[in-house]
């Protein structure tokens, strides 16, 4: 126990020392883009942290498929884990999206795909860990949150592409200039120090997680 | 247990009888250790088990909107059973319903609903019987019906599980008898339950 | 097939009990004219405005009406035994699956014949020249609904907020059936030059089949005790 613990430690350091770097060369080294000027720099925030949103939830529906079949609760475990985590990204991602676009496009919110789809992701993800609340029993628990994590996230790519062809009908999509070297690394480094920071956070909420379940068991036993 | 005895199960109320009678019938899943029914696994065999065994309950799955010919046919058809009208008059006629066949089950006595359930029962091939307290809301000769399924079961080879708190009643059918308590099964006297007339009355919060 | 032979049957016995009871049709085909009338109202009288959303109006006021069919599917059991009546019998568990979403589409569908007539009086629309592209609509919208309601109807049968799970699991999933209905039907009814209805109508059959697939596949695992 100690050894992992101490293994998260160092993980924990190295992601907040990536992240302040990565923050740092993102506000303050790379030349900010010529057009929208600083509000650009919300890209190194908002892009990672959308990536680690859809990642997140990419995780919670392999586990549940992981979890039907194995019926293990270790899985159910790393499920809930990144969904927690997941909104908080999510949630940063619409915030951050948000404040971008209302200096650079003059609203607060646009039906653009990506953002939509973000959207719909977050209220997904609500009503995954919103099932959990009604079970008491951790393996109906289990199979509640996985059904609907596995159909939530068949949704996203559909929804995904629903919407891009509901805009494409009313405006051409907006395509993605190209971009320097310098704001593609930086872009790259920001990306690798935002999974850092998931990976550590899912060991922390995991064995937090682990203790809950055992705590759990326990109650249930000796009531 | 042996294929074709005929088992009373008695025990107090909130000891686990229906319970453990919805498990057999794969309703519900135990929560540890595995089990075989008729030869098939429970966990696994669920559908080989639900083919053989039939359940019994205290309400019993009858609809209130149909009338007592539709709820047999509805069950019947449920169990893949193919059967015309006639059949489903004579198994009627066989509980004593033949004249409200036509008649909404929401307008039914408890006795009468009882005999309802009693003919879906019998209308399949089963392996197994199961039933939960199918002597009550009976009349005297509601029950002497049930004796006479029992018996009818017996002969034709179907193993029965009768289940009831009262346990004079039920052994009085029976061969063998087991009792239900604390979490607990054991057998018990079967003669010495069969004189007894002992009505269990359920004692306090019982934990199951 | 046995499968089908069953769902069938429950789908025979709950449109009995329902032509029998009138609990749910009527109340539902109430509820459908009054959402409608009240977007209408709230609207105003501008026509041209209406005419534009009609399609979004009507299909919100079908998703309205839909839960309320939704929220009876397993509830109906509820007085003869709770939907173990239905699990004792023996076969494929996923026929009580199709056997509700049979009765679910249905019962829509005959609430939609009273509720697009209704709309076309309020919102000022005209349905015949193109009644049968508007029937295809109705009838592929409905079922991608019935599929994902009467799988989630399933799962929050036995919660004790179920009133409002269901809605909060169902939107978001319906996302895509919503965008493929309301667009189609709004370009059906109000011009379609570009014949870009067809896209939408493709996307409501693929919503129909995916949804589908994975909701017969999944079901057992909703129902498991």
């Amino acid at each position: 126990m100690t050894s992992k613990s101490g293994l998260a430690n160092v993980i924990g350091i190295a992601a907040l020392a990536l992240f302040l770097v990565g923050s740092f060369v993102g506000l303050f080294v790379v030349p900010a883009d010529g057009m929208q000027g600083d509000i650009q720099r919300l890209m190194y925030v908002h892009v990672p942290a959308a990536w680690l949103a859809f990642l997140s939830f990419f995780v919670v529906f392999l586990m549940s498929v992981l979890y039907l079949i194995q019926r293990d609760l270790r899985w159910d475990r790393v499920a809930q884990s990144s969904a927690e985590i997941g909104v908080v990204f999510t949630v940063l991602t619409l915030a951050l999206g948000s404040m971008w676009g209302k200096p650079t496009w003059g609203v607060w919110w646009t039906w653009d795909p990506r953002l939509t789809t973000t959207a719909i992701m977050l209220a997904i993800y609500v009503g995954y860990l919103a099932i959990r609340s009604f079970a008491d029993d951790p393996d109906k628990r289990a199979r509640w949150a996985a059904i609907v994590g596995i159909i939530g996230f068949a949704n996203v790519p559909i929804v995904y592409l629903s919407v891009i062809w509901w805009r494409t009908l009313h405006q051409p999509p907006s395509s993605p200039r190209s971009v320097s070297p310098e704001i593609l690394w930086t872009l790259m480094f920001n990306l690798a120090a935002f999974s850092v920071i998931y990976v550590y956070l899912m060991m922390r909420r995991i064995r937090l997680a682990k203790l809950e379940g055992e705590l759990e068991q326990r109650m249930a036993y000796h009531g | 247990m042996d294929r074709g005895t005929t088992l009373a199960l008695v025990g107090p109320n909130g000891a686990g009888k229906t319970t453990l009678l919805k498990c057999l019938a794969t309703l519900l899943q135990p929560s540890d250790g595995e089990g075989t029914v008729c030869g098939f696994d429970l966990r696994k065999q669920g559908d080989a088990i639900r083919e053989r065994v039939g359940l019994v309950t205290v309400r019993g799955y009858v609809y209130d909107d149909l009338t007592a010919e539709e709820n047999l046919r509805f069950s019947a058809r449920m169990s893949g059973l193919k059967l015309g009208p006639d059949e489903y008059r004579a198994a009627l006629a066989r509980v004593g319903l033949e004249r409200a066949a036509d008649q909404r089950v929401r307008t039914f006595s408890t006795g009468m609903r009882k005999r309802v359930v009693l003919a879906q029962l019998r209308i399949r091939p089963l392996e197994l019987a199961l039933l939960d307290e199918p002597y009550s809301g009976l009349d005297t000769q509601g029950m002497a019906l049930v004796d006479e399924f029992v018996r009818e079961f017996r002969e034709e080879g179907t193993t029965v599980i009768i289940a009831s708190h009262q346990a004079g009643e039920a052994t009085r059918a029976a061969e063998q008898t087991l009792i239900l308590k604390d979490g607990k099964l054991s057998p018990m006297d079967h003669d010495e339950a069969a004189r007894s007339h002992l009505a269990f009355h359920s004692l306090g919060a019982s934990e199951v | 097939m046995d499968l089908l032979r069953r769902a069938w049957t429950i789908v025979w016995k709950d449109l009995l009990i329902e032509a029998r009871t009138k609990q749910a049709f009527n109340a539902m085909v109430f509820f459908a004219a009054l959402v409608l009338f009240i977007f209408s109202f709230a609207l105003g009288p501008d026509t041209e405005l209406l005419q534009q959303v009609s399609g979004g109006l009507l299909w919100v006021g079908i998703a309205f009406t839909g839960i309320l069919s939704l929220n009876r599917t397993y509830q109906s059991e509820e007085t003869s035994g709770g939907i173990e009546g239905l699990r004792v019998y023996p076969g494929d568990p996923r026929a009580i699956y199709l056997g509700k979403l049979f009765g679910n589409i249905i019962i829509l569908l005959a609430v939609e014949m009273v509720l697009f007539p209704a709309a076309a009086v309020l919102f000022q629309i005209q349905l015949l020249p193109h009644a049968l592209e508007l029937a295809g609509v109705a009838i592929l919208g409905t079922i991608g609904f019935s599929i994902v309601g009467t799988f989630y109807a399933a799962l929050t049968v036995n919660l004790r907020a179920r009133e409002v799970m269901l809605p909060l699991l169902l939107f978001p999933a319906l996302i895509p059936m919503l965008l493929g209905a309301v667009n189609a039907t709004t370009l059906i009814v109000v011009g379609d030059p570009m014949l870009d209805s067809g896209i939408w109508i493709r996307l409501l059959v693929a919503f129909d089949v995916i949804f589908f697939v994975i909701s017969l596949w999944i079901f057992p695992i909703a129902l498991e005790e």
